[in-house]
C-alpha cells in the first residue's frame, strides 16, 4: 500500500449533509469498541474515526459521522450508544450547516508530547516572511532554529528511548519524520567516511514553492542538530539538491566536522 | 498607474552617478531613489576598499561572506583577512524617514552569523530611537547622517581608528 497522509478530523465540512461527533469512553471489557460500532451501523456513515486508551485503562472513541436518517437526532443516538452497554459515557455534538468541530479534544499528544497541529502552509509562510523581513539573515536564522529543534527533539527521543536504541535504529527515525509530515525522509550512509546523505521528497519547507526563500535552511539545520546530539559529532550539512531549485527532491548531506 | 519621472543627481566623492528614470509601473519613486543611494554607497565603498587594498588589508566592496550556518550574506564593505574570520563587516541603511528596528536586526542577523570584531550600521538620515536601543542592545556601531555621501567619510574613519589585528 501506498504511504498516504493521516487524516484526522478536528473539522469536516459538508454541505447538505448532517453532520455528528460522537465521543464514547469504552470499558476495557473485550468487544466493546465492537459493539458500540454495531450499536451505529445503521444510523451513520462513519467518516473518520480514532480510539485511544487512557491511564485509568478505559478508552476512548471519537468519531465524525454522517447520520443516515435525516429525522435522527444527535441525543437519540446517544442513547442508543449507552444502551449498548459497553459505553460508560457518551456524548454527540450535532453538526451546523453542513460545519462540525471538535469540541471534544484539546490539542494533541504523541507519544506524551502535546503537539500543536498547525497547517503546512502556515509554517511555510511564517518561514518565508522570516526570510523576506530578514533576507540571508533570516536563512540563517531559521537554520540556528533548525539546529536547536533538531537537537533538542533527538535529546527527547534519546531521553525517552535510550540513547543507545535511537543511535542503532537512527534510520528508523526516518519514519517518525515521514509520519510528523516533515516530508519522505530517507538517509543513506557515504559516500566519504562518517558521511551521509539525507533525502526529502515533498519537504514541507519548501513545498509551496515560496517566494522569498533559497533553499530549506530549517531543515538543513534540523538534521544537522539531530545528527550531533545522535551521534556526539560535530556536522556541516550541504543542500545539494532543492525542489525550490528544480529537483525532485531535497537532498543534504551531512559530513562530520574534522 | 500613471508614468514618473524621476530625475537623480548625485554627486559623490567618487564620481557623478545620474539616473533618470521613465517608470510605467507601481514602482515607488522613493524606492527607486533608495536604489539610487546604495548603487552610490556601494561604489563608495569600492573606492573605501582600494585604499585600504593598497594598504595591504584584505577589504572587500561589496563583500560575499559565508556565515557559520553555510548561508552566503552580502555586505556593503567588509576587511576579510586570510584567516578568514571577518574584522569589520559594513552595512548602508537608507531611506526618507527614520530607518527602523527591522534594518537593525537585519544587520544583526547577518553579523551573528558571520561573527566579525566589528559591525558598523551606516544610516541615512538616522535611526528611530527603538532600533537605535537595539543596535546599541547588540554591540552594533551606527553612523548617521542626512546626507548619504558623508558617510563614507564616517565610516572610511571608523574603520581605520581600530584596525585591529589583521593578519595578511
Amino acid at each position: 500500500m501506498n504511504r498516504t497522509p493521516h487524516r484526522i478530523f478536528p473539522v469536516h465540512f459538508a454541505p447538505d449533509k448532517k453532520l455528528v461527533h460522537i465521543v464514547v469512553k469504552l470499558s476495557d471489557a473485550p468487544g466493546s469498541y465492537s459493539s458500540i460500532l454495531e450499536s451505529l451501523r445503521t444510523k451513520v456513515n462513519l467518516i473518520g474515526t480514532a480510539t485511544y486508551t487512557l491511564s485509568d485503562g478505559t478508552a476512548i472513541f471519537s468519531g465524525f459521522a454522517e447520520a443516515l436518517e435525516a429525522t435522527g437526532t444527535g441525543e437519540g443516538l446517544r442513547e442508543l450508544i449507552l444502551k449498548s452497554g459497553s459505553a460508560l459515557d457518551a456524548q454527540v455534538r450535532e453538526g451546523r450547516d453542513g460545519l462540525l468541530i471538535d469540541t471534544f479534544h484539546r490539542g494533541f499528544t504523541v507519544d506524551g508530547d502535546r503537539y500543536v497541529l498547525m497547517r503546512q502552509g502556515e509554517l511555510v509562510k511564517m518561514f518565508d516572511h522570516v526570510a523576506q523581513l530578514l533576507g540571508s539573515g533570516g536563512e540563517a536564522l531559521l537554520y540556528e532554529e533548525g539546529v536547536a529543534t533538531g537537537r533538542w527533539s533527538a535529546d527527547t527521543a534519546a531521553s525517552r528511548y535510550g540513547a543507545g536504541r535511537v543511535r542503532a535504529q537512527a534510520k528508523e527515525f526516518n519514519h517518525l519524520m515521514t509520519a510528523e509530515g516533515m516530508g519522505d525522509v530517507d538517509g543513506q550512509n557515504g559516500p566519504g567516511d562518517g558521511e551521509f546523505t539525507v533525502t526529502v521528497t515533498e519537504c514541507f519547507e519548501c513545498t509551496g514553492k515560496p517566494a522569498s526563500r533559497s533553499g530549506c535552511s530549517f531543515m538543513r539545520g534540523y538534521l544537522v542538530g539531530a545528527a550531533e546530539s545522535i551521534f556526539g559529532k560535530k556536522y556541516a550539512c550541504a543542500e545539494e539538491k532543492c525542489s525550490l531549485k528544480g529537483k525532485n527532491s531535497c537532498e543534504f548531506r551531512l559530513t562530520p566536522k574534522t | 498607474m500613471r508614468p514618473r519621472l524621476l530625475l537623480l543627481i548625485l554627486l559623490g566623492e567618487f564620481g557623478l552617478f545620474v539616473l533618470a528614470t521613465h517608470v510605467y509601473s507601481s514602482l515607488s519613486p522613493l524606492s527607486l531613489l533608495a536604489s539610487g543611494l546604495v548603487l552610490e554607497s556601494f561604489s563608495g565603498f569600492e573606492g573605501i576598499a582600494e585604499g585600504m587594498n593598497r594598504k595591504g588589508r584584505k577589504a572587500h566592496a561589496p563583500a560575499a561572506i559565508i556565515g557559520n550556518s553555510g548561508i552566503r550574506h552580502e555586505f556593503a564593505f567588509a576587511v576579510v583577512p586570510d584567516s578568514g574570520k571577518p574584522t569589520v563587516v559594513v552595512d548602508t541603511e537608507l531611506a526618507v524617514e527614520d530607518v527602523d528596528d527591522t534594518k537593525v536586526l537585519k544587520f544583526y542577523v547577518k553579523v551573528f552569523d558571520v561573527r566579525p570584531e566589528r559591525a558598523i550600521l551606516c544610516v541615512s538620515p538616522k535611526l528611530s530611537s527603538r532600533a537605535a536601543a537595539l543596535a546599541n542592545e547588540y554591540g552594533i556601531e551606527v553612523l548617521e547622517d542626512e546626507v548619504p555621501r558623508r558617510l563614507l567619510k564616517l565610516a572610511e574613519k571608523a574603520i581605520d581608528e581600530k584596525p585591529n589585528q589583521e593578519g595578511s
